[in-house]
């Protein structure tokens, strides 16, 4: 055994004590300091904690299906039970924690819709369509839909929406977008298209992105899981990793940050809020953000990003302005 | 900075306030040891800096805020763990996150047929390394995690000290991780 080798088993030998010990009924501050004085002591330390903490996560999630199996094993050689109704449910809880597709219940979907959605401000739609696919619309989100026998087509004029789509091989899904098309055949991704600026994330399965008819130019991409693909009005692709989860937290009324520029945030609440905020100045705008927004009122909301930002906001003509604290 | 305007002027960035952002993903690790999912530890660091705003931080006097986030933390997470221990919470919060409402119609959300393939795959995996660690740690194991019994739970239902669980769930998990590694 290389050095290496027992090095690492000893950063995971140290992990594994350190998520044991958090678990004590009276965990205290001096465990939580002693934890972080380990944390800073190497960046290794750090990823195999997280490590030995994804796969913690992973059994918390699938404990009901394990216990199940684990049952069964002990029967055996009885015959293996077929996967129950609750085995199911702790399934779809697993796929959604991962941030996976999840289809609905053919037996309950909504009645066939016309071609045509759209929301205003503040307005959270979630639509069912023909193939039993989801789309999560999101604020002032306008998007039509054409279905055959042999594609299924989605326009997104303008917007967010994250799309479920359901599997089906022989009928390809497309989201036309900002001059690109977004091919797929059953995953879960968002689109988001703003003022020209295209951006696609793809939280289960394999997209693809290329130039559609209208565009002047573009390479084609395809995208895997907790991938982000931004294609801005003037034609720059950037591509990066993402937490894909983070990109669908937006349906629960958390929108998610990391150093995102203060105008681009701004615009996401004016998109969510009827008062409109506007900032001082364009330096302002540039400051980064990071950190986790919850949407209940705009007034809670101006209050914490005041407390993430030296910023401070006074009523305006048309709502609200941003001023340097 | 004159003490003028509204009585509630916005809080400056005090001591805790900065600390709180400067330690916010240890926090968030920290936290997490005890929540089923990222997103839900998540949530809990959001609780603890709306806690912290409503503070008052400039008002505070904090000789030691690295001690006084983590006090808070650990209180949280007792709440937290509190409230969602018993099995039946267990249950009831599944219920929660698999249904969501389509048109006001309370529905169930069940995944897709080849990801019920993958997952049962992965469930029987998870299943397969359980029950191959030895029998007393695979037993504290199962208890604790799997069964949600708390550490002094587990360890009267084994008959063994609240010390002897933590060593064998720290076995437990470096023996899973070796076995399940990517």
């Amino acid at each position: 055994m290389t050095s290496m080798a027992t090095d690492e088993d000893g950063v995971m030998a140290a992990a594994s004590a350190w998520l044991a010990r958090l678990q004590r009924d009276d965990v205290t501050e001096r465990d939580g300091l002693d934890f972080e004085a380990w944390l800073a002591a190497a960046p290794a330390n750090r990823s195999a904690y997280q490590r030995t903490l994804a796969l913690w996560h992973e059994f918390e999630t699938c404990a009901d299906g394990v216990l199940a199996e684990l049952a069964v094993d002990a029967r055996r050689p009885a015959s293996r039970r077929a996967p129950t109704r609750r085995w199911l449910v702790a399934g779809g809880a697993s796929a959604m924690a991962a941030g996976l597709a999840v289809a609905v219940l053919p037996s309950l979907l909504a009645p066939p819709e016309p071609a045509t959605y759209a929301t205003g401000k503040g307005q959270h739609r979630k639509v069912t369509l023909p193939d039993g696919s989801v789309v999560d619309l999101n604020a002032e989100t306008r998007l039509s839909v054409s279905f055959s026998r042999s594609a299924r087509r989605v326009e997104l004029a303008d917007g967010q929406a994250i799309f479920d789509v359901t599997h089906d091989e022989r009928r390809p899904f497309t989201v036309e977008a900002s001059g690109r098309i977004v091919r797929v055949v059953g995953t879960q991704f968002d689109v988001r298209s703003r003022q020209g600026d295209l951006r696609v994330t793809v939280a289960h399965g394999k997209v693809q992105v290329r130039p559609s008819a209208t565009a002047a130019s573009g390479r084609t991409f395809l995208l895997t899981p907790g991938q982000r693909l931004e294609i801005g009005r003037t034609g720059v692709e950037t591509l990066q990793t993402v937490d894909p989860q983070e990109a669908l937290d937006w349906r629960t009324g958390r929108l998610v940050y990391r150093a995102e520029p203060l105008a681009n945030v701004v615009a996401d609440l004016n998109r969510q809020f009827v008062e409109q905020i506007e900032i001082s100045d364009p330096a302002l705008g540039e400051m980064p953000i990071t950190g986790v927004i919850v949407l209940d009122d705009q007034a809670a909301v101006m209050a914490r990003l005041s407390l993430m930002l030296p910023i401070r906001s006074v009523p305006s003509q048309r709502g609200l302005l941003l001023l340097r604290k | 900075m004159a003490p003028s305007g509204p009585s509630k002027k916005p809080a400056e960035d005090g001591p805790l306030i900065r600390a709180f952002f400067e330690k916010r993903e240890n926090l968030l690790l920290f936290l997490a040891a005890r929540t089923r999912c990222m997103a839900t530890a998540e949530d809990l660091v959001q609780d603890l800096y709306l806690k912290l705003a409503a503070l008052n931080d400039g008002a505070v006097d904090v000789r030691a805020p690295s001690a006084l986030l983590y006090r808070m933390a650990a209180n949280l997470l007792v709440d937290h763990v509190r409230s969602t221990q018993r099995s039946s919470q267990r249950n009831n919060q599944w219920r929660r996150e698999t249904r969501s409402a389509i048109g006001g119609e309370d529905i169930v959300d069940e995944p897709a047929a080849d990801e019920v393939v993958v997952a049962k795959q992965r469930v029987r995996q998870l299943a397969e390394a359980v029950a191959a660690l030895p029998p007393q740690m695979g037993r504290a194991f199962r208890l604790h995690k799997l069964e949600g019994l708390s550490q002094a739970q587990t360890a009267q239902a084994m008959g063994v000290s609240v010390k002897m669980v933590e060593q064998h769930i720290q076995a437990a998990i470096r023996n899973l991780s070796q076995r399940l590694r990517a």
